[in-house]
């Protein structure tokens, strides 16, 4: 038999050859809260190969069973799996661990021993670690012959986490450093916005359904606003959030990834590459957020200074644990962008992201033209609310239109109503987290949720010169907001001048 | 046929007259400030007992945004009827107004699946052609699944013993993802199943017969293991080359083992998921397409025992 007969009408989705998966930065914060309550999720939907193994790599050796226990309390803290579970127990018996440090090649030896002790199948690398170890890692894997596996069914693969490069030149050198040991197939740059259902549910709202393409283009669309909020500060991320802030964090990543679905042109199949090069067009089209003389500024960047959120007095961002008292790293971003593009002429992208904002939440709200002539004005004092797309993409993922509808009665009346669509009371069911998904993708080789070199490329070279700026400025030209509050009054100006305002959430 | 005592299949619900639900209906909705979207419309038919069971599973599917109407079998035109905030409940009424029940009652513009918990089999031509997907439960499916071809010509047809071999397919299935099983697997050529379902564990010999393209005649063995699960374990193959997959103890998860050459290949366990009615009706109701493969296992399981 060549292939396998009964995969054929299989209700459960399909499942990888078999696959080991090897990460490194095993005892970190990302192994524990996300990517092993991942897999034995996966493991409990019969998602999992039936020759499936883990191996955890760090730079302090603890050894098979010391990983296994902390397996259990990441399940127990982290997926509410607490006494026995013959699925964890199962799960636990196939996770191996080999500490040392990353620049050691006698690690990879170790490791690769191991692979071969296992004979897993294909192989995937997963970089849960600091991006200063990310060469090291690299380097190792390539020189001990990792990168390559011996045939199909020994494929290799890497998975990078963010944050890809610090600017454009840090992340062409990376590319270069991943592209000498691997190809680009076998890449998986990982954004975990990506894997969100709602975000995924973009490309078939927008190109499973007749009605919405016709309109979605410069004629019918006034705006667009892109906003993601979280009510946290820095926590326990200070280091790495000091050398980052909001645009690196954020904007490289998240929100590029989100203005390039809303902003796409339709690909010819929903295939990886089809996927990715239209998402790429998208950011190519992006004007420079930084215009050469005296332009209008098109970033606003701010620092939350104290105040008060979800009932609880909080600190400024200064005052924060790890944080330098004289820190000028942005905690809120607020750019406007325009896409030079037949479909996206002078439709202007506003995005924002902020620390310490009212409410989380990230959503991506379209705005439409309102109707070309006003016939209710007689009737209506306050001109109509134009009509309003929504796609929530967290917490409560799902698609809201606002339009208008006559008040109920003898006078004609105006007034605004939402009609929700919302993924819990849609489909019930729990909706996989976005690590499942994308874990998932990554074993079976499909990378339409991955970013492609070229879109990381890109999208740097659209915030660098944004950080070159802000490094000649002066250190008083930063503005604060209150935390709880929605940004400082300088990003209500940049919307300002275009007569239109943020959104209140 | 007796009628039933009204109210028993819907007690939370309001008495109404037939022509008055849609109204009841956009009244319940009014009465509460969680609005679904509207997904489809589920239609169980049934004698009053066997929908008393479909029933109780329904709390669990009423936060998805699916109509459910409940028709149990009896011998009047007009029968009683209550509503819920997404529940209708017909009891007692004429068989041969079924169809016009359905048609009345289902949503328009969205899917129709219609769940039979059994009944005369000439009620299923007209309510096939008024179904998007027809999902047979019946207690002894020998008649009906003598009629599957003919119905998978009006409609995309299951049963809710397929639905409940889901995952026990998939694990068979995950064994030969790996290439020595893959390889052995023209050696494998004999099937015991144990359960206490005979009709389940005929169903899952045909699949394999028809994946596999056995002939007819294959080995197969039905080991009934009264008042256990529909399934306890399958074993494909036997001595060196076999695939095992047996319901672990805490009967929650199954374990699977496979041996090529003599050798252990590999072994775990796994959920076996929820197999509860609610559970099970709900992957149903989240499957569109016709199921090519539930109907050939039909057609191979014909003169197995």
């Amino acid at each position: 038999m060549s292939g396998n007969p009964l995969q054929d009408g299989l209700r459960l989705e399909p499942t990888p050859g078999p696959t080991t998966l090897v990460i490194f930065g095993a005892t970190g914060d990302l192994t524990r809260r996300k990517l092993l309550p991942a897999l034995y999720n996966l493991s409990r939907g019969q998602r999992l190969p039936a020759r499936f193994s883990v191996i955890g790599v760090a730079r302090e050796d603890q050894g098979d069973d010391r990983f296994r226990d902390a397996f259990r309390k990441s399940l127990a803290e982290f997926a509410g799996i607490k006494g026995a579970d013959p699925v964890a127990d199962s799960l636990a018996a196939r996770l191996y661990f080999t500490g040392g440090d990353f620049s050691d090649r006698a690690l990879f030896e170790r490791l690769a021993s191991k692979l071969a002790e296992i004979d897993g199948g294909g192989v995937l690398f997963y970089l849960a670690i600091p991006p200063t170890a990310y060469q090291s890692v690299i380097e190792q894997l390539g020189a001990t012959g990792l990168s390559k596996g011996k045939s199909a069914d020994q494929w290799r693969r890497i998975i990078v986490e963010k944050p890809f490069g610090t600017d454009l030149s840090t992340a062409q050198e990376l590319n270069r450093i991943v592209h000498k040991h691997f190809d680009e197939e076998q890449v998986f740059r990982i954004d975990h916005y990506l894997g969100k259902e709602t975000v995924q549910n973009l490309l078939v709202f927008r190109f499973g359904n007749g009605m919405f393409e016709p309109i979605w283009n410069r004629r019918y669309i006034d705006h667009v606003q892109i906003t993601a909020a979280e009510t946290v500060g820095v926590e326990r991320r200070a280091a790495y959030y000091e050398t980052a802030g909001a645009l690196r964090d954020m904007v490289q990543n998240h929100l590029m990834q989100l203005l390039a679905l809303v902003a796409m042109e339709p690909p010819i199949a929903f295939s990886a590459e089809s996927v990715r090069d239209r998402k790429l067009d998208a950011l190519l089209a992006a004007q420079p957020l930084i215009t050469d003389g005296e332009g209008t500024p098109n970033v606003v960047r701010a620092q939350y200074g104290p105040g008060w959120v979800a009932g609880h007095e909080v600190p400024a961002y200064r005052g924060d644990v790890g944080v330098s008292p004289t820190s000028t790293t942005e905690t809120y971003v607020a750019l406007r962008m325009h896409l030079d593009s037949w479909r996206w002429a002078g439709v202007p992208f506003y995005l924002r992201t902020g620390k310490r904002m009212p409410k989380r939440t990230t959503e991506i709200a379209i705005q439409l033209r309102r109707p070309p002539l006003e016939i209710f004005k007689r009737v209506t004092p306050t001109p109509v609310a134009p009509n309003l797309l929504i796609v929530n993409v967290q917490p409560d993922e799902g698609i809201s239109v606002r339009f208008e509808a006559k008040l109920p009665g003898t006078r004609m009346q105006l007034a605004p109503v939402m009609m929700n669509f919302r993924y819990g009371a849609a489909f019930g069911g729990p909706v996989p987290e976005a690590y499942e998904t994308l874990l998932l993708d990554a074993m079976l080789g499909d990378p339409t949720l991955f970013a492609r070199h070229d879109f990381v490329e890109t999208s740097w070279s659209l915030i660098t010169p944004v950080h070159e700026k802000w490094r000649t400025e002066q250190v008083s030209d930063l503005p604060f907001y209150e935390a709880g509050e929605w940004g400082p009054p300088e990003a209500d100006a940049l919307i300002a001048r275009d007569n239109r305002r943020w959104r209140t959430l | 046929m007796n009628n039933p005592e009204p109210g028993n299949l819907l007690p939370q619900g309001r008495p109404v007259a037939f022509e008055e639900i849609e109204e009841a209906l956009q009244n319940a909705a009014g009465e509460t400030e969680r609005r679904l979207a509207g997904t489809a419309t589920l239609v169980i038919a049934g004698s009053a007992e066997r929908l008393a069971e479909a029933a109780a599973a329904l709390d669990q599917l009423s936060d998805i945004g699916v109509r459910t109407v409940l028709i149990s079998y009896g011998e009047n035109p007009e029968p009683p009827v209550r509503v819920s905030l997404h529940a209708v409940a017909v009891e007692g009424l004429c068989a041969e107004y079924l169809n016009n029940a359905v048609a009345a009652l289902r949503l328009s513009s969205l899917p129709t699946l219609v769940w039979w918990r059994g009944g005369a089999t000439s009620t299923l031509d007209g309510l096939a052609a008024l179904a998007d997907r027809l999902v047979l439960d019946a207690q002894d499916p020998t008649d009906v699944w003598a009629q599957v071809a003919a119905l998978a010509e009006k409609t995309a047809i299951s049963d809710l013993r397929w639905t409940r071999l889901t995952r026990w397919r998939a694990l068979m299935a995950h064994c030969f993802d790996l290439p020595d099983v893959l390889a052995a697997a023209s050696r494998m050529r004999s099937l015991r199943v144990e359960g206490a379902d005979r009709h389940t564990a005929r169903l899952f010999a045909g699949w394999i017969a028809s994946m596999l393209r056995w002939p007819r005649g294959q080995s197969y063995e039905f080991r009934e293991k009264a008042g256990g699960a529909p399934i306890e374990a399958v074993t494909l193959g036997d001595g060196s080359q076999e695939l095992w997959l047996h319901l672990a103890l805490t009967r929650s998860c199954v374990e699977t083992s496979a041996r090529v050459h003599g050798v252990d290949a590999v072994s775990r366990i796994v959920s076996l998921g929820d197999q509860g009615l609610a559970a099970l009706i709900g992957e149903e109701l989240r499957i569109r397409a016709r199921d090519i493969a539930f109907e050939r296992a039909v057609a191979a399981s014909k003169g197995m025992r």
